[in-house]
């Protein structure tokens, strides 16, 4: 038995990237709900739990009430005791330190007092965005075994999608576990190969604070995939490719986030949700406050996800529903994602909409219908308004968060925006 | 700051029970789950946590495991901090005196000690056993404008009950002038809720001038009222009292209403949903393409791919396609397997039913259980935790299923109106 953890977590939960537009003004990805009840972050938290790692740290640099709330005090992952804890750890001023982090690896050399403090055998670097399930102690344990200075976790993606990637060439050496990587080329125009990286990278510190040195030395650019991934290769270390076959949901786009949320739903989903053993903050807005959902006379479920504290009298089919979510009598929620505190007022329609927190539909009011030739767009509600009864919103659209009630136009186009 | 801070609560918690029948086997009554997701206990605990009181006190005696797992640290209602603290109050063996407690007023005298721990004002008694929503707060205020030694919650309850609880007769300016203790003939219809709040000092003293005194209600209110201040604190509301199956289940079915007069969210009650220790929290309750649910509350954690009406289900209950769940009460991580029916039941945690049983069938609901008569005669069949009810098998009404009853104690295919296993 050792109580001293060997592994040190990083969660980069910083980066905003404009990714999601209006559900990400005031949050960082990381803490953008998903699934009913969880943010995304409770992820790779849950994955970290179960994997008997207890020791972890948060980068983050975004202003984020949300995502210190949703934290706390570590509690709800068991984070916390002698050598089990979560610290967020945000850019500081001190003497010859007055930066904004200015890339994921600048966020971890800016804390590499606290990682010397800890001094961990090994530092496993994660992205906080990113849903997926997973035990890292498979993915350290081949790290031991290869005495590699960096093992990153690889997925096959489709060729044609995997410009997007950091992508790895990794050879046979260990088949279908993983094996060396002999190239890797950071979002090449042309890919030659296609396992892409995960954002998930277990480093040896004391390598990694060369090559850490050696990047802020020379170079202008501080990402891990863009610049500390290529140096490590440059310089002939021991990097590794380490196999996933799992589901990952990566969302960069609202409709990629929106199919991710679809991928918990169906009869045989592909997000196994209740076996990936996720825990949240039940303290974090409240959850363990409300009650069971309750279910009116007349209403119709079909294939949807809905938490605790709901009200439904209408009608829902595919969608999932954030505690708080009220669809009264003669509403029809279809397609759709509702986070906390939603109301769909009488006769509305709600149909493929990513709805923001404490936003309430007017009575009768249509949002994602409209004569629609091709694939429909999903649209997207900024969190805190008011859409007036009888408005008509159409699909593909974006609403900012928080405009006075009278700035919506009664009718908005589908793919318009409204500011 | 509130001087509210001066008021200590002690939350009576041991009673048995017994007419819950089975599910009073496994746990004592306030530790019985209602409404889904809470405990019976919740309802007094949050109030108090909604009043501001900062100590309480549970004394516990009859099966007190998932009492004391559920209370855990007092965290779920804000009872923890420097200042605030919930503890459990187990009877001891004292230097003279090792009794178990023999009474409401017994009870207390045996945490002397815990009162004179924690320096107060006034002590609030209340029990565990209730479900509604009061602000104790209001309360002690009243009692402190009264200048009243002990005030008592009363509330206006139909003449037909009246005999089961404590009667007063108030006077113009609200002090109780007459008692009497479950009366035969009733002469008011004003009840006591058995919520006290003493001065402390004068508890202290009526505790220790009366020695052989064990219950409020039946020794010393009568006592105190014909010599010192008792006042009476008006109740009204909903207030329930659900001591018997019978009165359990329509208080559970209270929640369906469209306008329901009882609330547990709007009502600021709180659960405490890490105690159930899991590994992973709940996900969001799951209904199929084929589910059809109406009139229900169903709690996260749930599978539903069948039909569910008029019925509340707890945590993780799996309903099986084809299967349908009418006017039942359904506790923690049941699996009612593919075409079972189960209509006007109550089932404990882990039951299973297997594959198309039947549980509550036939019309013959005014045939009591034949052991059980008092206990179930309406037509109610229940179900003990972790039964395991093999496929096929159908349960008549007023039926009585005990706790872990295996697979092998089901002789027959078919269980007869007001039948036991």
């Amino acid at each position: 038995m050792k109580l001293k953890p060997g592994t040190l977590a990083m969660i980069l939960a910083g980066g905003r990237v404009d990714d999601l537009g209006v559900l990400t003004f005031h949050r960082p990805k990381s803490a953008v709900p998903f699934g009913g009840f969880a943010r995304v972050i409770d992820f790779p938290l849950s994955n970290l739990m179960n994997s008997g790692l207890n020791r972890v740290a948060i980068l983050s640099q975004y202003r984020s009430y949300s995502l210190i709330n949703h934290i706390g005090i570590g509690a709800a992952w068991d984070m916390i005791g002698r050598y089990r804890g979560i610290s967020i750890l945000p850019p500081y001023l001190g003497y010859g330190h007055s930066q904004w982090y200015r890339g994921s690896s600048d966020a971890v050399y800016q804390n590499l007092d606290f990682i010397q403090y800890i001094n961990p055998e090994q530092l496993l670097i994660l992205s906080g965005d990113h849903v997926y399930h997973m035990d890292y102690r498979g993915l350290i344990n081949y790290h031991r075994e290869k005495d590699a200075d960096l093992t990153m976790v690889c997925l096959k993606v489709p060729m044609n999608e995997a410009h997007r990637f950091g992508l790895a060439d990794i050879d046979d050496e260990d088949g279908e576990r993983g094996g060396r990587v002999v190239r890797y080329r950071e979002k090449p125009e042309k890919p030659e190969y296609n396992w892409a990286s995960m954002t998930v990278f277990c480093f040896k510190p004391k390598v990694l604070y060369q090559v850490l040195e050696a990047n802020i030395r020379d170079d202008a650019s501080y990402e891990f995939g863009h610049d500390i991934i290529p140096r490590m290769m440059n310089e002939n270390r021991r990097v590794y490719g380490y196999k996933f076959k799992g589901y990952w949901g990566y969302s960069r786009t609202i409709e990629e986030y929106w199919q991710t949320n679809m991928d918990l739903l169906g009869p045989d989903p592909k997000i196994r949700f209740a076996d990936w053993k996720i825990r949240t903050n039940l303290e974090h807005r409240g959850i363990s406050d409300c009650q069971p959902l309750k279910i009116g006379k007349h209403a119709a479920i079909s294939d949807s996800l809905i938490y605790n504290g709901c009200i439904v009298e209408g009608q829902v089919e595919r969608s999932i529903l954030f505690p708080g979510a009220r669809v009264e009598k003669g509403a029809r929620v279809k397609d759709s994602v509702l986070f906390f505190n939603n109301v769909v007022g009488k006769g509305a329609l709600v149909d493929k909409v990513i709805s923001d927190v404490n936003n309430t539909f007017g009575r009768e009011v249509r949002v994602g219908e409209g004569d629609i030739s091709g694939p429909k767009h999903a649209t997207v509600i900024g969190w805190n308004n008011f859409i007036k009864a009888g408005t008509i919103i159409g699909s593909g659209c974006t609403v900012y968060p928080s405009l006075p009630s009278e700035k919506i136009p009664k009718q908005v186009e589908s793919g318009e925006v409204v500011r | 700051m509130s001087s509210l801070e001066d008021t200590l609560v002690l939350l009576l918690a041991g009673g048995v029970g017994s007419r819950l029948n089975i599910l009073v086997k496994p746990r004592a009554k306030p530790a019985v789950p209602f409404a889904g997701l809470y405990r019976i206990i919740d309802f007094s605990l949050s109030n108090v946590m909604n009043s501001g009181m900062r100590q309480v006190g549970v004394l516990t005696q009859y099966k007190p495991l998932s009492l004391m797992r559920h209370l855990g640290t007092g965290e779920a209602w804000d009872f923890s901090g420097r200042s605030r603290g919930v503890k459990i109050l187990p009877p001891s063996t004292g230097f003279r005196d090792s009794d178990w407690y023999r009474g409401t007023a017994d009870a207390i005298r045996h945490n002397l000690n815990f009162i004179k721990a924690h320096p107060s004002r006034e002590v609030l008694v209340l029990s565990g056993d209730h479900i509604y929503r009061m602000d104790l707060h209001a309360m002690v205020e009243h009692h402190r404008r009264n200048n009243a030694d002990i005030t008592i919650a009363m509330m206006i309850v139909p003449e037909s009950q009246i005999h089961q609880f404590g009667t007063g007769i108030i006077n113009t300016e609200g002090r109780i002038v007459e008692w009497e203790e479950k009366p035969k003939v009733p002469r008011t219809n004003l009840a006591s809720m058995g919520i006290y709040v003493f001065n402390t000092e004068y508890l202290i003293n009526l505790l220790a001038e009366n020695k052989d005194e064990v219950d409020f209600g039946m020794h010393l209110v009568p006592k105190a009222i014909a010599r010192d201040n008792v006042f009476a604190y008006p109740f009204e509301g909903y207030w329930r009292d659900v001591g018997t199956i019978q009165a359990y289940w329509e208080a559970n079915m209270d929640l369906l209403d469209d306008e329901p007069e009882i609330s547990p969210e709007a009502w600021g009650i709180r659960p405490n949903l890490e105690s159930e220790q899991q590994l992973a929290d709940r996900i969001p309750a799951r209904f199929t393409a084929g589910s059809k649910v109406s009139r229900s509350m169903i709690s996260a954690g749930c599978v539903i791919e069948g039909e569910v009406e008029n019925s509340v289900l707890s945590p993780g209950v799996k309903v099986g396609p084809g299967c349908r769940i009418r006017d039942s009460i359904i506790l923690h991580d049941c699996v009612i397997e593919e075409g079972a029916t189960v209509d006007l039941a109550i089932m404990d945690k882990r039951v299973t039913v297997g594959k198309g049983a039947a549980i509550g069938t036939g019309e013959n609901r005014e045939i009591p259980n034949r052991k059980y008569p008092d206990h179930l005669y309406t037509g109610i069949s229940l179900i003990g935790k972790e039964a395991e009810i093999p496929a096929g098998t159908v349960v008549g009404r007023n039926c009585i299923i005990n706790p872990w009853s295996k697979q092998d104690a089901f002789t027959e295919k078919v269980l007869k109106d007001g039948d036991t296993i």
